[in-house]
């Protein structure tokens, strides 16, 4: 076993599972890009990936109605796509996600709104599946705003 | 597991510190162990005597002030941040504690976040 490989062992996660919680929203951040990457290197590296969770402006993530140009990558999409093809839980907070904006359609019928806007296979939930997955003793890393 | 949640940045500016103080009470709420260390402008939350009112916020003097009952061990205050702002312990809400930002305290944690 190489060095670099003796020293991930020692890292707290559980058997290589990693739980990412996104904060910053897509186009005013970089943060879901680089966890997209991120995620990308995780599977490819034969580990793997529990839950991922968008907390704050990172729910934005979660829109069906985002549409950039078309000369532009569609964030919603492609992650909607990977965590699809991979069968990865896709989590947005219930109460950041009421705030923002960004409603199933449980949420629009129980609230009388006039439409919702959650991309599948993203579903909106409270913090505990981040607790749960905090607790389990997954690596949980946060991909925020930054400056 | 434990957590140390960091906020670092000051209150009612954005959402993100009152985000991650739902975190904490969300860890507490499910038993596991969690303090808050307030750090750079981040240790203004902890002042007495906000009023929010002007700014059409709620006062985060009072969700701060239940931490304890709702199970957040520790509302810690980084104590180089308190000199530069100028507060002593009689300045800041009752449970907080002045304490050093190192190694040494995040040590203890299993688990430690920033707010975002």
């Amino acid at each position: 076993m190489s060095s670099s490989l003796s020293e991930q062992t020692k890292t707290p996660a559980a058997a290589g599972v990693f739980t990412l919680v996104i904060t910053g929203a897509p186009y005013s951040s970089q943060a879901p890009q680089t966890a997209l990457q991120f995620a990308h290197a995780v599977l490819a590296s034969g580990k793997r990936i529990d839950r991922v969770f968008l907390y704050g402006d990172g729910v934005h993530l979660s829109s069906s109605l985002s549409t950039p140009p078309s000369d532009e990558l569609n964030l919603s999409e492609a992650w909607a796509s990977f965590l699809t093809e991979n069968n990865i839980p896709g989590v947005a907070c219930i109460a950041s996600a009421l705030r923002r904006g960004l409603v199933n359609e449980a949420e629009m019928q129980r609230y009388e709104l006039t439409a919702s806007n959650l991309r599948a296979p993203f579903e909106i939930a409270g913090l505990g599946e981040w607790v749960d997955s905090a607790a389990s003793g997954s690596r949980v890393l946060y991909f925020h705003k930054g400056g | 597991m434990s957590t140390l949640i960091i906020i670092d940045q000051p209150p009612y500016g954005s959402w993100d510190g009152r985000e991650a103080l739902d975190m904490a009470f969300s860890l507490a709420a499910f038993d596991q162990p969690v303090s808050l260390l307030f750090c750079g402008a981040g240790v203004n939350w902890l002042r007495k005597g906000q009023d929010a009112a002007k700014v059409q916020q709620k006062s985060i003097e009072r969700n701060l002030s239940a931490a304890p009952i709702f199970g957040v061990e520790a509302l810690l205050a980084d104590s180089d941040a308190c000199g530069r702002y100028g507060l002593a312990e009689t300045d800041l809400l009752e449970h907080a504690t002045i304490t050093d930002f190192g190694p040494e305290l995040t040590d203890r944690f299993d688990h430690v976040a920033f707010a975002g």
